[in-house]
């Protein structure tokens, strides 16, 4: 399995595009973060500190496609071939990807969390705008975000394992995200149970970003979320050992 | 043990039955050719020999075992399969060398594989700008990896010019000549009729033929064909002797059931004046079509 994961670290960080995701979202968060910290008018009973680590939540969705690349790219340029011609156990294969797409995904999390409350928190204070937010806080936000962006970069594993095509896996997860389960959060009484139990709803429990008065916590969130990936990990891998690798 | 052993395979995709009950083997230090005209099931037996596609039956092994539960498949089989098998933003050497990481092989064997093929100089360059043949080339770099005593090729010489081919032909025969054994697929039989020693051909998923090249050569009994201005009177000649005479254009004829030497007395005792007399042997591509069935025009 080493081997495997040595192969699969290797290959990431082989592509531009990885490189391309990693950079590319973890500059839009400093870029947002150092305006949002300048030009936002704060009054003293404002959360924000709170307020400016949401910023970093922006990464989830790079660390998700992230992960759904580390295997869709693969199906994409026929790569497969000789990655399972090298790895043939198809399940360590995917499981190795998982691996190196939770570390991606958690490096990814924390680096950009960490570099907004780097950059942020200082602003404010030099602007003499109280955080709001104890240093546990702070503390558990740049967790949360890394744990949401580790979790959401296996998701994508999975996702990319069950349905192969690149840009289908990523326009259907993000047509999900960002149309779907918020469509679903606006009907009344169920709007509850979506922004606590579905994956968007549950990553921001994880991240400790949830806007509700009585929030599932971060623990409880991060393990709907692990449970979301665990369910299409298990299918994908189900389908990619059964499928034939034609091309 | 054969170093290859593809018994009873079948593969049905829906309602079509791309490979039919399909059996052959391969043997150390021989190049085997896999013949068969284009969707003749050629590549999806290959496939199922690498454990890339699931065989709807019968069992395709290597040593003995399914390519799945090989200790060290890198280095017991390389393969190079048809299609892009490379990341088009990944340079050569990137390719090699995750392929060498998953492998186990070291990256001094990345580098002395990229000399082998003559790719050191483009080895830097994202793989996406590379001309076909080098595309090739790093995949046969990739295939000999593990230094592996099986090699699969699947029409290898696609897209390599004349220089390509020859290349090619003369590297696999160095390779077989090592005792490893080769399986290389084609659908053009000049690539085959210089470089394998067996031939094993498939039409419609099925095996038609399986035997050494002489023999499916010898196979056909082309009879000789003499060519001169007397040919017409030297066809009367041996045709009174009781032989089977075709003309073969104007100025020449094709005899069948009389050895050369046996034309040649006919031709000295009777005076007659010939440019050619040489075993006709119809041409393997007369064998190959005999053999699958396959039409002369574009398929």
């Amino acid at each position: 399995m080493s081997r495997a994961l040595s192969a699969e670290l290797f290959k990431l960080r082989t592509t531009r595009t990885s490189w391309a995701v990693v950079l590319g979202s973890i500059g839009l968060v400093v870029l947002i973060s150092v305006l949002a910290a300048t030009t936002g008018s704060f009054s003293v009973t404002d959360d924000a500190g709170r307020d400016l680590l949401e910023i970093a939540g922006l990464v989830q969705l790079f660390a998700l496609v992230l992960g759904i690349l580390a295997i869709a790219t693969e199906f994409r340029h026929g790569t497969i071939t000789p990655s399972l011609l090298a790895v043939p156990d198809r399940t360590r294969l995917v499981l190795a990807k998982l691996i190196c797409a939770l570390i991606a995904g958690a490096l990814l999390g924390l680096a950009a969390a960490a570099l907004c409350a780097v950059i942020a928190l200082p602003i404010l204070s030099a602007r003499d705008a109280g955080t709001g937010s104890d240093s546990t806080t702070i503390i558990n936000l740049i967790l949360g975000n890394t744990a949401a962006c580790a979790l959401f970069a296996g998701l994508g594993v999975g996702l990319g394992a069950l349905i192969r095509n690149q840009v289908g896996a990523i326009i259907g997860a993000l047509g999900y995200l960002f149309v779907v389960e918020p469509l679903l959060g606006v009907i009344p009484g169920f709007d509850d149970v979506v922004q606590k139990w579905f994956p968007g709803g549950a990553s921001n429990e994880a991240a400790g970003t949830s806007g509700l008065d009585d929030p599932l916590g971060q623990i409880p969130g991060g393990l709907v979320l692990a449970a979301y990936a665990a369910v299409f990990l298990v299918a994908g891998i189900v389908m990619i050992r059964r499928r034939d690798v034609s091309a | 043990m054969p170093a290859i052993e593809v018994s009873g395979v079948t593969k049905r995709f829906g309602s079509t039955l791309a490979v039919d009950d399909l059996s052959f083997t391969v043997d150390r230090g021989h190049i085997t050719a896999f013949l068969g005209p284009n969707g003749a099931g050629k590549t999806t037996t290959l496939r199922i020999l690498l454990g890339l596609v699931n065989a709807t039956g019968g069992t395709a092994t290597i040593d003995g075992k399914p390519y799945g539960a090989l200790e060290d498949p890198v280095g017991t089989v390389g393969a190079v399969l048809d299609g892009g098998m490379f990341h088009p933003g990944r340079s050569g050497r990137n390719h090699l060398r995750g392929v060498a990481r998953a492998a186990g092989v070291s990256d001094a064997r990345v580098d002395e594989l990229l000399e082998l093929v003559a790719l050191a100089d483009a080895a830097d360059r994202r793989a996406g700008g590379y001309s076909l043949g080098m595309r090739q080339r790093l995949g046969l770099a990739t295939a000999l990896l593990g230094d592996p005593e099986v090699l699969v090729l699947d029409e290898p010489a696609n897209g390599l010019d004349p220089q390509g081919i020859r290349w090619l032909r003369d590297f696999l025969r160095t390779l077989a000549g090592e005792g490893r054994a080769v399986l290389v697929s084609s659908h053009v039989l000049a690539e085959v009729a210089q470089t394998a020693d067996e031939v094993v051909v498939i039409a419609h998923g099925k095996s038609v033929a399986q035997a050494p090249l002489s023999e499916l050569t010898a196979r056909s009994g082309g009879g000789m064909r003499v060519a001169g201005p007397d040919a017409a009177r030297l066809g009367d000649q041996l045709r009174a002797g009781g032989a089977e005479v075709h003309a073969d254009g104007e100025r020449a004829i094709l005899v069948r059931g009389r050895s050369g030497e046996e034309i040649g007395r006919v031709i000295a005792a009777g005076g007659i004046v010939i440019s050619e007399l040489a075993p006709a042997g119809s041409s393997l591509e007369e064998i190959f079509f005999e053999l699958t069935g396959a039409e002369g025009g574009p398929s």
